[in-house]
């Protein structure tokens, strides 16, 4: 539900770029951690852990546009380390299905990835304050406070990039209500944007809007509306936190029943099946 | 998500765009997505959005498929729109960027085999990213195929009836959750296979050559053209503006070429 369904483009370069450089920093460390032991057993499970929130994300909830993330049962079932490159696998191949967009992946792999760590640390802390026998109550709570963080993290990325960013984005744009292209670059090809995503500097054409300018000088009228965002946000968003609480709920509690060790020891402890050495090609 | 006809799309295809390399492709992909991100001048993101859709025609790809894939992030992007975007143009030209590159990366997706895709990715990520990279694919495969025959079996025994909404969403929501256990022992299962074959680290995947060398420098060839038009679009808009109909122009022309051929063809 949390992470940015928000097209390419809309958001500044810095801010996209930093995301990646980050995403694939944490990736790095958390792929060089998870590669110290049992490589084998640890490549097939983030597959499946992987594959199965493709699928739930990758499902819409019609006529709503809703989708579950099950975030928060692979954070629970793979630990810290291997929920964050869940994430990163999940987003990439969502990116290229064009679920999600290419530059906002790092961005939406941080989002996801602090879903997963988060909320398998607080299901935890859950757990041990109201008793293993209400599995299904604590994975409810932890979701809903968990997509509640990553929403809002998600509202702070726009904010920090969409604010100002409008105004001289839609400048080479048709202007609607004059049916004329507008030619707003006045400050010089630096200062229209170009690498920095159009964010401050840049003076807006004179017209609608311009008598209720910013600080930066940018009209608040074709600023993208944060406020707005967050209000959408906040009132949609709620809907699809229950939902996959619910879902979540269901899915840990049915689990706790029928193989506990899952959740108690995580997905790595299952009891290894002995391989004959004749069958691994190891002779004495 | 109908992965097994995207599949089926992208390794038994032989229009020209599934023969070029598939490191052109995703070149042409980067460039074109880096034209999406420059402009946002609405007849140059048009431009860009019927340039694609002639590619994907002209390669006989499955209109519905490919544009109803392009058209899912679309709906994403109208929200945002409609939550954000100051005014109706800037809200049209974020949902039309949005468009424009998922239908890039579906083309991608569509003509080039999974692995291939993922094979530069791969190769730049720790050895357990990359290779659960490679793996997810199969993996997804076969939890579609699980999922969808478990619904089918609970739909037939009446778990799943329109008229019981709570009962139906109890059922599926355990139906997620044995889907989870089997997806686990699944995973133990390929634990088991990699043990035997001497898995020790790092899947191959191999980049074929293109076929006709001159046809994959034409495509990148293109794209930088079509990121040097948006570029110039954004920079010498003071002389440019009044003349952004002309390479939305050009580019109906391209896709009108395509659909008659196509036509024809079929």
């Amino acid at each position: 539900m949390s992470h940015l369904h928000i097209p390419d483009g809309v958001l500044p370069l810095w801010l996209w770029a930093s995301g990646w450089v980050a995403a694939l920093a944490i990736v790095y460390l958390a792929g060089k951690f998870s590669e110290r032991a049992d490589v084998r057993r640890k490549v097939p499970l983030l597959a499946v852990v992987s594959a199965l929130m493709l699928i739930a994300m990758s499902s819409e909830i019609v006529p709503i546009a809703y989708h579950i993330n099950l975030t928060i049962v692979g954070g629970v079932l793979l630990g810290p380390a291997l929920s964050v490159i869940a994430a990163f696998i999940a987003e990439v191949v969502l990116a290229m299905l064009g679920h999600g967009g290419v530059t906002v992946l790092g961005l939406n792999t941080l989002i996801i990835a602090t879903e997963m760590v988060v909320g398998g640390a607080l299901f935890r802390l859950v757990v041990r304050l109201i008793g293993r026998r209400h599995v299904g109550w604590s994975a409810a709570v932890t979701t809903v406070l968990t997509l509640a963080l990553t929403t809002t993290m998600m509202v702070g990325i726009v904010a920090i990039g969409g604010g100002a960013a409008a105004a001289s984005r839609q400048h080479g744009a048709l202007d609607p209500s004059t049916l004329k292209f507008e030619n707003p670059f006045k400050a010089g090809v630096f200062s229209s944007g170009l690498f920095r995503g159009g964010e401050g500097g840049a003076t807006a054409p004179s017209g609608a809007g311009s008598s209720s300018s910013s600080s930066s000088g940018t009209p608040a009228s074709q600023t993208l509306s944060i406020r707005r965002f967050a209000i959408v946000v906040y009132t949609l968003g709620p809907i699809g936190w229950i939902i996959e609480a619910l879902v979540t709920a269901g899915i840990l509690g049915y689990v706790a029943r029928v193989r506990p060790s899952l959740i108690w020891e995580g997905a790595l402890a299952v009891a290894e099946h002995r391989i004959p050495d004749h069958e691994t090609g190891l002779h004495p | 998500m109908n992965l097994g006809v995207i599949d089926t799309s992208a390794t038994s295809g032989s229009s020209w765009l599934h023969r070029l390399s598939p490191r052109t492709k995703l070149v042409a992909f980067a460039l074109i997505l880096a034209a999406v991100v420059t402009t946002w001048n609405i007849l140059i993101v048009a431009t860009l959005v019927v340039l694609v859709s002639a590619a994907v025609l002209s390669a006989r790809l499955r209109g519905r498929l490919a544009f109803g894939l392009a058209a899912y992030p679309g709906l994403f992007a109208l929200i945002f729109a409609f939550a954000s975007a100051p005014d109706v143009m800037t809200g049209a030209v974020i949902v039309l960027k949005a468009v424009t590159a998922a239908l890039a990366a579906v083309t991608v997706v569509l003509t080039t085999p999974y692995p291939q895709v993922f094979a530069p990715v791969q190769r730049i990520v720790p050895t357990v990213v990359g290779d659960a990279l490679l793996m997810t694919y199969r993996a997804t495969f076969l939890l579609l195929e699980k999922f969808s025959n478990l619904l089918r079996s609970m739909r037939l025994r009446a778990g799943i009836a329109g008229v019981h909404p709570v009962h139906s969403a109890r059922t599926t929501t355990r139906a997620l959750g044995g889907l989870l256990l089997y997806s686990f022992d699944l995973s133990q299962r390929d634990y088991d296979i990699m043990r035997l074959r001497g898995y020790a680290g790092r899947l191959q995947a191999e980049l074929p050559r293109s076929a006709s060398p001159a046809i994959d420098a034409a495509v990148i060839a293109f794209a930088v053209l079509l990121l040097g038009v948006s570029v110039l679009w954004r920079v010498a808009w003071q002389t440019l503006n009044p003349f952004s109909w002309l390479p939305l122009a050009g580019a109906s022309v391209v896709l009108i070429v395509s659909l008659v051929a196509r036509w024809r063809t079929s």
